[in-house]
């Protein structure tokens, strides 16, 4: 297979360079029927086995709306979302160039458009990620996403290790140390599409009364306290968080929620066995490793707690302590809590009983956590409901837009209506029926408002205490 | 291991305009050869995977356009191709070998190898520019007016640390696949010579949350 960076010609023809990156876009990425006529036009190169094996390729990677690569400075792959990276080496080697390229004119190379086609490339040396989007989704959102991938790495190496290997060796084939780790990256960019906590930079707590989280919560403090070193725990159930505390001074950032939430739901092993993983939280401290220690409640109740601290010696203490936190559970009843919780439908938004309204987001921007209903008719679908995530990141990336003040947007479409309305404490994003007016729309935000007051105890953790 | 079996080797090919390397590169993968004369704007990329011993090896391999010859720029200058030459430092970083080209029939190009090896030293930077793989091809031994003897090329490659030789014609498929298989041999042993990065960093020091990025408070902390 041969890519072409720009295309075979006379030597005397005069050319360009601003149609040469045009036409490695297009070749590249974007157009077969270019990439055909150019390949047709070019003597030298083009064998028949050789179009039709490149055009397969590029067929096969159209098929999907969502690409994302990650590739050495060196130009060498690393990862690929679809397809066998070694069959696409060509194609990291027109990435590379492309960024060699304009670097060499000391300028960055951030993104490329072409129709509805957007190339994102985040230059974190010594990684290059890029994304394609065939869905118009904004550059920030994608240029988010590539950050949570590059976070992933530096979650399983550390930056300091990373940046050691490649400075002893710039053609060194990370995909020896990555070995595993794919899978948790596909998972990773899954979660990056369809969670609304993603897009909300923030996290979903399990609904639960909070007296019974201030005692879960309780429980683990006190065994938590007398540990030294120990800087964080967790209780998650599947993708919700149940209670958080932390050493005095430090705190957990959202992002680095997300890598250990996305950790704990893509590994089945945890639930067989308590483990013990280094983990670098790349918000946090991108230079050394947490130790985690990991395991599930017990055989009849499956929140999994997780133990962070700086110590790589501290599993045994740690484990003495989840038992502990397990055997007090049980007495106390918090076992049975926090099972009653997982298997309670979560809150209907038809309880807040209000005419029109179909689905929100609700975000509390003080404690960074967000509810998100379950979605209902018409939202049936997995179509459906992918296509008002998009609306909503799109209100989002409007009201969070930098340098812009915007506080309430009103939007009507044709399948719905949505409202965005940002306060100080809280971000919303209702989704209404078609036909519902501005006036409607806002009442609702009256007594939705006041509807949380009552609800919210239960659905957002206001207490996350220190030790 | 498996993936200690998966391994991706970066080669670049180096030489002056109509050496022949679009033709040596497209004979090697596809078998194929025309004497119609393209130059390349930009550069070609190639995959290619082969057996060196018992791992498969993936070649990428990189032509950049040639540009200004290094050694005799001002003729070069003239052709317009000079706003082609540069694809920047990183497109030659992190390589695992470089081939050099020259043509056997034009000793204006077997001359330019020097230029064409330190420019490539230059650009590449590699961490022991002393030991690194380059292999010389001299290309169209299939032609009769030749000019650069085979002991004149390999005195050169002997002076040179011994780099391997070859002498190849991509029209006729002469040496090509033993030429390149030489590549990806030396390449991999540039590439395996790796100590195994598995020692622990140093542990975190807490040191009280002085840091921007733990203290509590800032944007998008759960707590």
């Amino acid at each position: 297979m041969v890519n072409k960076i720009g295309y075979d010609m006379e030597e005397t023809q005069e050319t360009d360079t601003t149609t040469l990156i045009s036409d490695i876009n297009d070749i590249a990425i974007q157009d077969p029927v270019v990439s055909k006529s150019v390949t047709e036009n070019e003597p030298v190169p083009s064998s028949s086995e050789q179009g039709s094996s490149y055009e397969i390729l590029f067929d096969q990677l159209k098929e999907k709306n969502k690409h994302i690569f990650v590739l050495s400075t060196a130009g060498k792959p690393i990862y690929t979302r679809f397809g066998n990276e070694n069959q696409m080496a060509s194609l990291f080697g027109l990435m590379i160039a492309l960024v060699s390229v304009t670097q060499d004119s000391n300028d960055t190379l951030q993104s490329i458009c072409c129709g509805q086609t957007r190339i994102v490339f985040l230059n974190k040396d010594p990684l290059i990620l890029v994304g394609v989007s065939q869905s118009s989704e904004p550059y920030d959102q994608i240029k988010k996403q590539l950050t949570y991938v590059y976070n992933n790495i530096i979650s399983t190496l550390t930056l300091t290790q990373l940046k050691k290997i490649f400075h002893n060796r710039t053609n060194f084939d990370l995909r020896r140390l990555m070995s595993g780790s794919e899978r948790l990256i596909d998972k990773l960019i899954t979660f990056t599409e369809n969670d609304p906590g993603f897009l909300l930079d923030s996290i979903s707590c399990l609904q639960m009364p909070s007296s019974s989280r201030d005692k879960i919560t309780q429980t683990i403090l006190t065994q938590c306290s007398k540990i030294k070193n120990l800087v964080f725990g967790l209780l998650i159930a599947q993708k919700h968080v149940i209670s958080i505390v932390r050493m005095k001074k430090y705190s957990l950032h959202v992002s680095d929620i997300h890598l250990i939430l996305n950790l704990i739901n893509s590994t089945e092993s945890f639930k067989t066995a308590e483990s013990w993983t280094p983990i670098c939280l790349p918000t946090f401290d991108s230079s050394g490793y947490m130790h985690a220690h990991i395991s599930y409640l017990a055989e009849d109740c499956q929140a999994c707690l997780v133990l962070l601290t700086i110590d790589h010696n501290l599993f045994f203490t740690l484990s003495d302590a989840k038992r502990k936190i397990t055997e007090k559970m049980r007495c106390n009843d918090c076992l049975h809590a926090i099972n009653e919780a997982i298997i309670r439908q979560p809150i209907s938004l038809a309880r807040a009983n209000i005419t029109g309204l179909r689905h929100l987001l609700y975000k509390n921007k003080n404690r960074s956590q967000h509810w998100c209903p379950p979605f209902t008719s018409p939202y049936n679908t997995d179509e459906l409901q992918q296509n008002l995530m998009s609306v909503y990141c799109s209100l989002i990336s409007q009201i969070n837009f930098p340098g812009r003040t915007l506080k309430v947007i009103f939007q009507q479409l044709t399948a719905e209506t949505m409202l965005a309305w940002a306060t100080e404490d809280v971000e919303l994003y209702m989704t209404f029926e078609p036909l519902v007016s501005k006036e409607c729309a806002t009442n609702a935000v009256t007594k939705l408002t006041q509807w949380m007051k009552k609800e919210e105890d239960s659905l957002f953790i206001f207490n996350i205490p220190m030790f | 291991m498996a993936t200690r079996k998966k391994v991706l080797l970066k080669v670049i090919i180096l030489g002056d305009s109509s050496v022949g390397k679009t033709s040596l590169m497209n004979q090697y993968v596809n078998k194929k050869f025309t004497n119609q004369y393209k130059a390349t704007i930009g550069a070609d990329f190639l995959t290619k995977e082969v057996m060196v011993d018992d791992r498969i090896v993936t070649m990428q391999v990189s032509k950049p356009a040639p540009g200004p010859n290094p050694l005799c720029a001002s003729i070069w200058d003239t052709a317009g191709q000079e706003r082609f030459q540069s694809l920047g430092v990183a497109f030659y970083r992190g390589a695992d070998c470089c081939v050099l080209v020259f043509d056997v029939t034009s000793p204006g190009s077997f001359k330019s190898l020097d230029g064409w090896r330190d420019e490539f030293l230059i650009q590449a930077s590699p961490s022991d520019p002393d030991h690194f793989p380059f292999v010389v091809l001299g290309n169209k031994v299939d032609l009769d007016n030749r000019a650069v003897s085979t002991k004149r090329a390999q005195q050169w490659c002997q002076s040179k640390n011994g780099l391997p030789y070859f002498e190849t014609s991509a029209k006729e498929a002469v040496n090509v696949e033993q030429a390149f298989k030489t590549i990806a041999r030396n390449a991999l042993a540039q590439e395996s010579d790796v100590e195994l990065y598995n020692e622990f960093p140093d542990q975190i020091k807490l040191d009280g949350g002085s840091s921007d990025n733990r203290s509590s408070g800032g944007d998008n902390c759960a707590c």
